[in-house]
């Protein structure tokens, strides 16, 4: 980069001394970059050919090549700019499309699980139905799914809304925590079967939150939520709105607005949760009745 | 119009072959681009205020590309890369525009 020198054309063998010391010398960074802007060297060239009298002659040739490929350069950085903004908006498209395609596909293959393990009920239950035993392990084995939560069950329960405030303050918004309070307090409450907006809930079931949405089973929801639980419906009403929980949510709902209620219903329908995947679980070695085969 | 003619050939090289920079180069591109720029208007003022040199103008632009890109290399090195990348920029834009202002001065006398 450029030398500390006075682009004038006579003061050019003694550059720096020539020049009345200044205190900020040292400091004078940004002075010399605006004063010395041109480089120093075209002043020395035209000192030098001045003093030997060379007539100004350039080679064009090469002054023509060195323009090309700083021109080059240039419409180069151009192009590769105009090249790589599509792709990068391209991509994300591309990535949000593939997203898309991947949930479709867990969405089929979900489905496909579901008729599979249909199929497979029905197959065992009728191998089983032919033995007086073999029935009686079929009523067990169902009793158990019943409870595990892999059949769709229908009964009387309580309905059970809760809702982002129309207001869009930071405290208006439903959190997986009070989700959870109202789904612990209804399992509390004797409710045998719960489902949060359709999802199902089982032993393994999650509710958490992630970013902006509430994931039940990894599946995100969205407010309103509907939380269904099947019981005695006048037990569950009477234990659920003197839980504590209840309590806390009419107060929130009064507070900031966040819609909170709860009804009798005479027939609701909770459908099979996924099946459950265990795996490091397994039986233990004790002779204890066996569950499901 | 030499000049011109050699601004029109880089420009349409630089539109039919659209080489492509490799990954590795393309952090050295924007400081190539400044160097470029700066040599452009420092040859443009030398030729108006009469002192233009070919010599001075080719070792300048290709030293300047090249100390440039070393200079972001070592920082690559010492991961403070972008850092002096933009330090290269800055300076060699203060240069490219106090260059700028001395053509406009010449060019229409204010």
């Amino acid at each position: 980069m450029a030398a500390v020198s006075e682009p004038s054309r006579s003061a050019l063998r003694e550059p720096v001394r020539a020049r009345p010391a200044r205190p900020d010398a040292s400091m004078s960074l940004l002075v010399d970059l605006s004063v010395d802007a041109l480089d120093p060297g075209y002043a020395a060239a035209a000192a030098r050919k001045k003093a030997a009298g060379v007539p100004d002659r350039p080679r064009w040739a090469l002054v023509g090549l060195t323009v090309a490929a700083a021109t080059l350069v240039i419409v180069v950085a151009a192009v590769q700019t105009r090249a790589s903004a599509p792709a990068t908006a391209k991509s994300r498209t591309t990535l949000i499309a593939a997203v898309d395609r991947q949930s479709a596909t867990v969405d089929r293959l979900e489905k496909s699980i579901a008729e599979l393990s249909a199929e497979q009920a029905a197959l065992r239950d009728a191998s089983l139905a032919s033995t007086s035993a073999g029935a009686a392990l079929a009523r067990r084995i169902a009793a158990a799914e019943l409870a595990l939560g892999n059949l769709p069950v229908v009964g009387p329960g309580l309905r059970v809304t809760l809702g982002d405030a129309s207001a869009s303050s930071g405290n208006s918004r439903v959190l997986d925590r009070q989700l959870q309070d109202v789904v612990n307090a209804l399992w509390t409450a004797g409710a045998e079967a719960v489902a949060v907006n359709g999802q199902r809930l089982t032993a393994q079931s999650a509710v958490r939150q992630a970013g902006d949405a509430i994931l039940v089973d990894f599946r995100p929801l969205v407010s309103p939520y509907v939380v269904t639980a099947i019981g005695s419906a006048v037990d569950l009403e009477t234990r659920f709105g003197a839980s504590r929980t209840a309590a806390r949510m009419r107060g929130l709902s009064q507070l900031y607005g966040l819609r909170f209620d709860y009804a009798r219903a005479g027939r609701l329908t909770l459908p099979a949760a996924p099946d459950a995947t265990l795996r490091y679980a397994r039986p233990a070695p004790a002779a204890s009745p066996r569950g499901r085969s | 119009m030499i000049v011109l003619l050699a601004v029109a050939v880089g420009v349409s090289l630089g539109l039919v072959l659209q080489p492509t920079v490799p990954l590795d180069l393309q952090p050295y591109l924007p400081i190539a681009v400044v160097a470029a720029l700066d040599a452009l208007f420092g040859g443009v003022r030398a030729w108006l205020e009469a002192i233009f040199d070919d010599r001075v103008f080719v070792v300048s632009f290709v030293a300047n590309v090249l100390v440039a890109s070393l200079i972001v290399y070592v920082g690559d090195k010492l991961g403070v890369g972008g850092q002096l990348s933009t330090s290269i920029v800055v300076v060699l834009g203060i240069r490219i525009f106090s260059n700028a202002a001395a053509i406009r001065r010449r060019v229409f006398r204010a």
